[in-house]
């Protein structure tokens, strides 16, 4: 390669990678996960903290039973880069005993792949804290953000 | 020993009225190169940051999606590689008229090893940061991809590159005839197609309405296109239209050589803007034959309506070229090759030729801009006054006033014969004015490399270095 056609394409190239660059940054400053398709949830998955809701009893951060009634309720659906997220959780006698994912990321091979990993692992976690307060799965980020985050709705809408 | 057959070197004048268009010409030429270099090197830097815009840093979050990240690079740079490779031989007229078509095949087939290397890389980068995510060992990861949609496809396309590849190594390549590996060749696009599902439904990386969608589609389908258009349907196109038939067959030199010019009679050739210096690649439409199709340059500027080559018994082709008779219809495909006025960058020519590499020198003196005196034409013979072409040089450096040295014998250990060598002569020795013209060097491969080196020891820049490859 000549002199010219060497600076040339050094030239486009590293304007083609660092514009690249920045704009993927400027489009995932406010990482983890997209906009809500309803309208209660607040911060991103994981946190713990829940705000009432239209239900009374005062939302507790761990285990022991609140006035939650028995039954199903369904969280909302998260949007993610990877599909949607949408969890199921079941609560009876004041504990959280099933957790189902009724929707999870799957636009792609790879996102099922880890989505069907991530899942199981995510429901024992969460069946053992009895909240949505539990860690993240490696390598699953986007969907446990996703995943944790329906089911705070969830827990919000039992009033958990 | 060196004979000057024809001098004329007395007849050039001082100056000339116009000066510098072969430089201006010469410049626009090596910009457009230059430009489409770095395309070529931008192209791969686009895909690179298309990636990075779904995403950016958090892609580099931890050291799983670090290496998967990697990997997903590597192959988007292996794919857009391969379509410049694919677009490098799809004989485009914008790359074959600037970079030339002997270039841009040499640039294809360099391309071929790092392309490889990176499709390994981006196997092994992704199974690798697969493990790490899924928290299991490299073994079982292996296993676990094989769920994967379409990779079984992909890993197939895989082994068909690396078939091509290997292949076309040099030590390779010399055990194949040509139509085998030809044939292996054109597995490349099985093997882009066997890749592409993989890339939409493992990766979900071209979500439809994206710019890296769009970006993908496309160059992936003007790559196609480009492909199907120039190397299918102009050459068809072309074919009928001009309907070139074989008029006549004249041996040339001792009949023992099996050297024949073949001349070709066709429709409105003059469309083809063919000139001296280039060649086509010709498809002789009889029993035997059509199957083949070989690489020839025009041993005269096409006239009228009619096309020669003058071909020596070199492969099985060339052999049984002998077997064609006139009235044998030619399919074509071209005109390629900047072997002419296209690449000229000085006023002075010196043209430089061993054996039947005399033909395309032979059409290009014909064809060539120059005034007398400022042509110079050396040619490795068999004799004094014996050579193939031999006649219509002298004739030709006769009527346009060029210098014509022949260099009679066998070839040394040099690029010329021993008895010049224990003389002591040289490129600019033949030729004096060299330096400060467009030197235009046909011949075996390794004879050329002699004379080209001798060039550039001469002082000659790259861009007056002008040189036609016979073997494939």
């Amino acid at each position: 390669m000549r002199t010219r056609a060497l600076l040339l394409a050094s030239a486009a190239s590293a304007a083609a990678i660092l514009g690249g660059w920045q704009l993927g940054d400027a489009a995932t400053t406010s990482l983890t996960v997209g906009s809500t398709t309803t309208t209660d949830t607040s911060g991103t998955g994981g946190t713990s903290s829940s705000q009432s809701s239209d239900a009374a009893a005062p939302a507790g951060s761990s285990a022991s039973a609140s006035g939650a009634a028995d039954g199903t309720y369904t969280g909302t659906s998260v949007s993610t880069r990877f599909g949607n997220v949408q969890v199921q959780v079941t609560i009876s006698g004041g504990a959280i005993t099933d957790v189902t994912a009724l929707h999870l990321t799957d636009s792609d091979g790879r996102s099922i792949q880890i989505s069907n990993r991530a899942a199981p692992m995510l429901r024992s976690e969460v069946l053992q804290a009895q909240s949505a307060s539990v860690s993240m799965i490696g390598g699953a980020t986007y969907t446990s953000a996703a995943y944790l985050q329906s089911l705070q709705a969830a827990l919000d809408q039992a009033g958990f | 020993m060196a004979f000057l057959v024809h001098d004329a070197r007395h007849l050039e004048r001082p100056t000339r009225p116009i000066g510098g268009d072969e430089r201006a010409r010469a410049g626009r030429r090596l910009w457009r190169v230059d430009l489409l270099q770095a395309a070529a090197v931008a192209s791969v830097a686009i895909a690179v940051a298309l990636f990075l815009a779904e995403g950016g840093a958090t892609r580099f979050g931890d050291p799983g999606a670090a290496l998967t990240s990697l990997g997903i690079i590597a192959g988007l740079a292996a794919t857009d590689l391969v379509l410049v490779m694919l677009l490098l031989a799809a004989r485009v007229p914008l790359i074959e008229r600037a970079v030339g078509h002997d270039a841009a095949m040499a640039f294809h087939g360099r391309l071929g090893k790092p392309v490889l290397y990176l499709l390994l890389a981006h196997g092994v980068l992704l199974l690798a940061g697969y493990a790490i995510a899924d928290g299991i060992d490299v073994w079982a990861e292996a296993v676990a991809i094989w769920n994967l949609p379409d990779l079984p496809l992909a890993i197939l396309g895989f082994a068909l590159f690396l078939a091509v590849v290997v292949s076309s190594l040099v030590a390779v390549r010399r055990k194949f005839r040509y139509e085998v590996w030809h044939v292996i060749h054109l597995l490349v696009y099985v093997a882009v197609l066997a890749a592409l599902p993989h890339q939409f439904s493992v990766g979900g990386l071209f979500v439809v309405g994206t710019w890296q969608w769009a970006y993908w589609l496309v160059i992936t389908f003007g790559t196609f296109a480009a492909v199907i258009g120039w190397r299918v349907v102009a050459p068809l196109v072309a074919s009928l239209r001009h309907g070139l038939v074989v008029e006549r067959i004249d041996p040339v030199g001792d009949p023992r050589d099996g050297v024949v010019s073949v001349t070709m009679r066709g429709r409105r050739l003059a469309a083809l803007r063919a000139t001296g210096g280039q060649f086509f690649i010709w498809r002789f439409l009889s029993a035997g034959q059509w199957w083949q199709a070989h690489p020839y340059s025009l041993s005269a500027a096409p006239r009228g309506d009619r096309l020669r080559i003058t071909v020596r018994a070199l492969g099985d082709g060339s052999a049984s070229l002998g077997g064609i008779r006139p009235g044998t219809r030619v399919a074509l495909e071209g005109p390629y090759g900047i072997f002419s006025e296209a690449s000229r960058s000085r006023r002075r020519l010196t043209l430089v030729a061993a054996g039947i590499g005399v033909t395309p020198i032979r059409s290009l003196l014909e064809s060539a801009t120059f005034r007398p005196g400022e042509a110079t034409v050396v040619l490795r013979t068999q004799g004094p006054a014996e050579g193939w072409l031999l006649d219509e040089v002298r004739e030709l450096c006769h009527q346009r006033g060029a210098t014509l040295i022949t260099v009679p014998g066998g070839r040394g250990r040099g690029w010329l014969t021993p008895s010049a060598e224990r003389q002591g002569l040289h490129l600019l020795a033949l030729a004096p004015a060299v330096a400060d013209s467009d030197l235009y060097v046909c011949g075996p491969r390794g004879w050329a490399e002699g004379v080209i080196s001798e060039a550039r020891a001469a002082g000659l820049a790259p861009e007056q270095i002008h040189h036609e490859r016979f073997d494939w």
